[in-house]
């Protein structure tokens, strides 16, 4: 069976564009994924005008303003699987800490007295804004993961990001645990599927990869008490990638 | 290391066909599957086997025809993940594996001569249908029928055309209610619950057989219980995780038993003191 | 205890790289080497001076060779339908240094896989694995409880057994398979009388260290502690406490919970079916669809977890499943810690006997 290969396109909103290095040094495995997809520019999509379909739309970073509002709709309405890639686009990311301010002081921040020409609204995750299809956490996205989530989009079958912590990976890997080393890790409360990459390379866990669907906050809280871990800079890496969780609660509450 | 093909394995899966496949719902589709050589699943009502398509993974789904029915067996599949989805993208003549029939299905020696009570709400009549079927095939065996039957509307009604047969027929009291009505609808509107407190029975010589949704039990059983019929005489058929069917992966654990294997299907004498069962 | 002196040999300490450098040449050879931050682990070593053999339980228990992590079940091709192979991979090697507390672990998961329906993947790979145990004469860490479940001292499972006696170690020789070893070995030479004096030296002195159990409680008291204790006080602390990172099962000898993955190639054509380790901690470890989990709250979590130790393998197997190695209470960073929780539980219902166990 001969099949037409999916066309594919990468988007990119408000990030670091990480992301999309990582898919760069794929390497070897990059060459095996191109077997498999078209990638279509993103240019070259957006400048056609017909309303022509593309497959996967892979988009990054998250969504800040009112035209990136208009512009992630259109790519949502011409792609028939969507794809939200990198802690930007999945849980807000870093951007999401602009959530901690109120939003006046920051465009006073970032465009000093002309701030009230520039408008900008509430950092959401894309999930916040249109229907993602597929998710891949991570900052930066972790390639295994993202290549597992494009075999399950052209399988035609949803892809459930694991809701466990990254520390079962951790343990799988055998390494020795951050709080061992007297270090604070997020681990406990973050969601794997990464293979704890982090901390296979002698780093902490971040929680890059926000967390899990009932996470422990109070005895997490109190194991970073125990070990005499400053509470502020666990708050400050909690809140690095997990702001944008606070829309989602919200939104439950209101259903 | 050294790899080997493994023979034996209580992995092995049976090349098997979909025959026939009919959308019974929005969520729910009906599958006819044939065995490879046109030979019989064997099973007891109330077992299961485990569904597989290579590639995706595999899932515990529940035999719906009766061991009466040769050739071919039939199951029903709501489409609420991976697994599933990938089931409903499948056409008649397409392939997929089964391995099974897994666990202890209905004791129908037992329940011969008896009078029954079949209580279904939503996808529990998939299962049941089995005995259900088995039953009506072997009429004379058994003593008085009753079908209790609750769905959340009539449009979520499953095998429409056989509950309609069950009605009619003389040999068999058959009630139903619907948690929410349409105009159309002339019968009960309420919980299954409300049902049997109607029906009238024999409890020291009925048996009751109760499947659907884990919120239902305790308050269909209490029911029962008012009723008089003994603990040991009502059967439950419970749902849980698996992943093996094989009594070691954990998943279906209920305190000490293991579902996939010490049941799907239990009797209340046996679970009510078990505090992770209902 | 009765010594069969004949089954007995002995080995200098200063042959010791010589002995393990022998085994090497043979097959592959694991065993416990240190990880730093005073942690070990079971690896594949090349000569005698890489073993840590003064080490405390490893952070995974050699379960990890018996089922691995990661285990191919079945091959697939779709090219045909669905055509799926079985298979079993395995290796042969020896496994070095393993202490008591695991040797126990390695018999539990040898009932639960051989009970029926028989796995065929862990018999087949269970047999192709040599043990030889080594004794601990003194405690590991405050969070062992060897003696409590009377794991401290040898119950088989082995097919040599290391004792340091001093300058030398005794070596039990359990099996043909030891034999086969020992024969082939020139730097072994059969025990005498002063051995065996020694040996039972090294006995004594460790029943005093393991005077007592180190939970005060009597072993057989224990599956009534825990009738009466479904419904403890103790669960719900736990609750507030764990975090239900998975830790104390992944690193238990006695959890071989699993999960069954399928893993399409990039050709979506062929691919794999492969098991790997699950916990009961992990949240949808027992949600059914429609969202319902049937062990919602942590401390239910912990409790299976409990039970799953010290009461249903029980009814199922005769047999404590703890087998006291001390791992998960070393792994918490929650530090939730079973001899803690096992005192709590025996405080609460008043069954409290300080000198359970004293010999
Ligand atoms: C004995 C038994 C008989 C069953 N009979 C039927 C039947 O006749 N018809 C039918 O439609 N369904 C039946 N089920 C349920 C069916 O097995 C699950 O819906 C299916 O496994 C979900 O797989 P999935 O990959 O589509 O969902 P997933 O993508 O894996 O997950 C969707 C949801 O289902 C849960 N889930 C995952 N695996 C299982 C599992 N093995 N069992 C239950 N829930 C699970 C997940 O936690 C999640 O909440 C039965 C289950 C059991 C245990
Ligand atoms: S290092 Fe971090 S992720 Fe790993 S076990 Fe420890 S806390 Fe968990
Ligand atoms: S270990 Fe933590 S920080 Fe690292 S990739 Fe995984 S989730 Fe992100
Ligand atoms: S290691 Fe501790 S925190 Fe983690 S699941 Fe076990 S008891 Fe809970
Ligand atoms: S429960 Fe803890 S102490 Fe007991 S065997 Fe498991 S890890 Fe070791
Ligand atoms: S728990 Fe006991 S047997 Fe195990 S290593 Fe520690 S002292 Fe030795
Ligand atoms: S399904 Fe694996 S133990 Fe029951």
């Amino acid at each position: 069976m001969t099949r037409t290969k999916p066309k594919v396109a990468f988007f990119d909103f408000a990030c670091c564009e990480g992301c999309q290095l990582q898919v760069a040094n794929m390497g070897e495995l990059l060459l095996d994924v191109l077997g498999l997809i078209e990638v279509v520019e993103f240019r070259e999509v957006m400048s056609e005008k017909g309303p022509e379909k593309i497959d996967v739309a892979v988009v990054e970073g998250s969504i800040t303003d009112k035209h990136a509002i208009e512009r992630i709709k259109k790519i949502r309405d011409r792609a028939k699987v969507l794809i939200a890639y990198g802690s930007c686009a999945t849980i807000g990311g870093v951007n999401g800490m602009k959530n901690n301010f109120k939003l006046d002081d920051i465009r006073k921040e970032v465009y000093g007295d002309r701030f009230n020409y520039f408008d900008t609204v509430e950092t959401k995750a894309v999930h916040q804004v249109v229907k993602v299809d597929y998710f891949v956490n991570g900052c930066p996205v972790y390639i295994p993961e993202f290549v597992k989530v494009l075999k399950a989009a052209l399988q035609g079958i949803p892809y459930e990001v694991p809701d466990h912590a990254v520390c079962v990976e951790c343990k799988l890997n055998e390494n020795v645990c951050m709080y061992d080393r007297g270090v604070a890790c997020m681990g406990p409360v973050t969601r794997a599927g990464c293979n704890s990459w982090c901390i296979n390379n002698g780093n902490i866990c971040y929680g890059c990869r926000g967390m899990v669907s009932n996470p422990n906050e109070n005895g997490a809280m109190d194991i970073i008490k125990k070990y005499n871990i400053p509470m502020d800079m666990v708050i400050n890496k909690m809140n690095m990638y997990n702001k944008c969780r606070e829309i989602d609660k919200r939104e439950q509450k209101k259903r | 290391m050294k790899k080997l093909l493994l023979k034996d394995s209580k992995y092995e899966i049976k090349k098997s066909k979909i025959i026939k496949v009919t959308t019974l719902t929005d969520l729910e589709k009906f599958f006819e599957i044939e065995l490879p050589g046109g030979d019989s699943l064997d099973h007891d009502p109330g077992q299961f086997v485990e569904v597989s398509i290579l590639g995706v993974g595999e899932a515990p789904i529940s035999v719906s025809s009766s061991p009466t029915k040769l050739g071919s067996f039939e199951m029903v599949v709501r489409k609420v993940g991976r697994f599933t989805s990938a089931l409903h993208q499948l056409k008649e003549g397409d392939e997929i594996g089964i391995r099974g029939p897994f666990g202890k299905g209905f004791p129908v020696r037992i329940l011969e001569g008896n009078d029954l009570v079949f209580v279904a709400a939503g996808l529990g009549i998939v299962p049941l249908r089995s005995l259900i079927n088995f039953v009506i095939d072997n009429r004379r065996d058994f003593g008085k029928v009753s079908i209790l039957l609750g769905c959340r509307t009539p449009q979520n009604m499953l095998f429409g055309d056989e509950v309609a047969e069950w009605t009619k027929r003389l040999d068999v009291n058959f009630s139903c209610t619907v948690d929410r009505a349409d105009p159309d609808w002339k019968g009960n509107v309420g919980m299954i619950t409300s049902l049997i407190p109607g029906v009238t029975l024999e409890p020291e010589r009925t048996f009751a057989v109760i499947v659907g949704p884990p919120v239902m039990y305790k308050f269909v059983i209490a029911e029962l219980l008012k009723k008089q019929i003994p603990e040991r005489q009502i059967l439950v058929s419970l749902e849980r995780n698996m992943k093996c069917g094989l009594g070691k992966c954990g998943h279906c654990q209920i305190n000490g038993l293991y579902c996939c294997q010490d049941g799907p299907v239990f009797s209340y004498d046996k679970i009510k003191g078990v505090p992770e069962a209902l | 205890m009765l010594y069969n002196l004949s089954q007995y040999v002995v080995l200098k300490k200063e042959d010791f790289n010589g002995f393990i450098s022998d085994l090497v040449k043979e097959q592959k050879v694991v065993a416990p080497v240190a990880k730093g931050c005073g942690q070990f682990s079971f690896e594949e070593v090349k000569s005698g001076s890489e073993i840590s053999i003064d080490y405390i339980p490893t952070i995974l228990p050699p379960k990890k060779y018996f089922m691995p992590r990661d285990e191919n079940i079945a091959t697939y091709d779709l090219s045909n339908g669905e055509d799926m192979e079985p298979v079993v991979e395995y290796e042969k090697m020896l496994l070095f240094g393993v202490h008591t507390c695991d040797l126990a672990g390695i018999q539990c998961l040898n009932m639960v896989f051989s009970e029926r329906p028989r796995d065929l993947n862990y018999l087949i790979r269970k047999n192709q694995i040599t043990i030889i145990g080594y004794e601990c004469n003194f405690y590991c860490d405050r969070f062992a409880s060897c003696r409590l479940v009377h794991n401290h001292s040898p119950n088989g499972g082995y097919d040599l057994f290391f004792t340091d006696v001093g300058d030398r170690f005794m070596i039990h020789v359990n099996t043909n398979t030891g034999e086969e070893l020992v024969a082939k070995s020139n730097l072994l030479r059969k025990a005498g009388e002063k051995d065996f004096e020694d040996l039972q030296r090294v006995r004594e002195a460790k029943n005093r260290e393991f005077a007592k159990n180190e939970i005060p409680i009597e072993h057989e008291k224990i599956p009534e502690l825990f009738d009466r204790a479904y419904n403890s006080k103790v669960w719900e602390d736990l609750d507030k406490r764990c975090v239900a990172c998975g830790n104390c099962t992944n690193v238990c000898p006695s959890c071989y919970c699993f999960n069954m993955i399928d893993e399409p190639n990039l050709d979506l054509k062929t691919g794999r079916r492969y098991r790997q380790w699950d916990s009961c901690q992990n949240e949808s470890f027992a949600k059914v669809a429609g969202g319902e989990s049937f062990r919602k709250e942590r401390g239910a979590r912990q409790r299976h977890r409990y039970y799953r130790k010290f009461k249903y393998p029980i009814a199922k197997f005769s047999r404590f499943f703890c087998t006291g190695c001390g791992r998960c209470s070393r792994t918490c960073m929650a530090c939730i810690n079973l001899k803690e929780t096992l005192n709590s539980l025996i405080k609460e219902q008043g069954m409290e006997n300080p000198e359970a166990g004293k010999v």
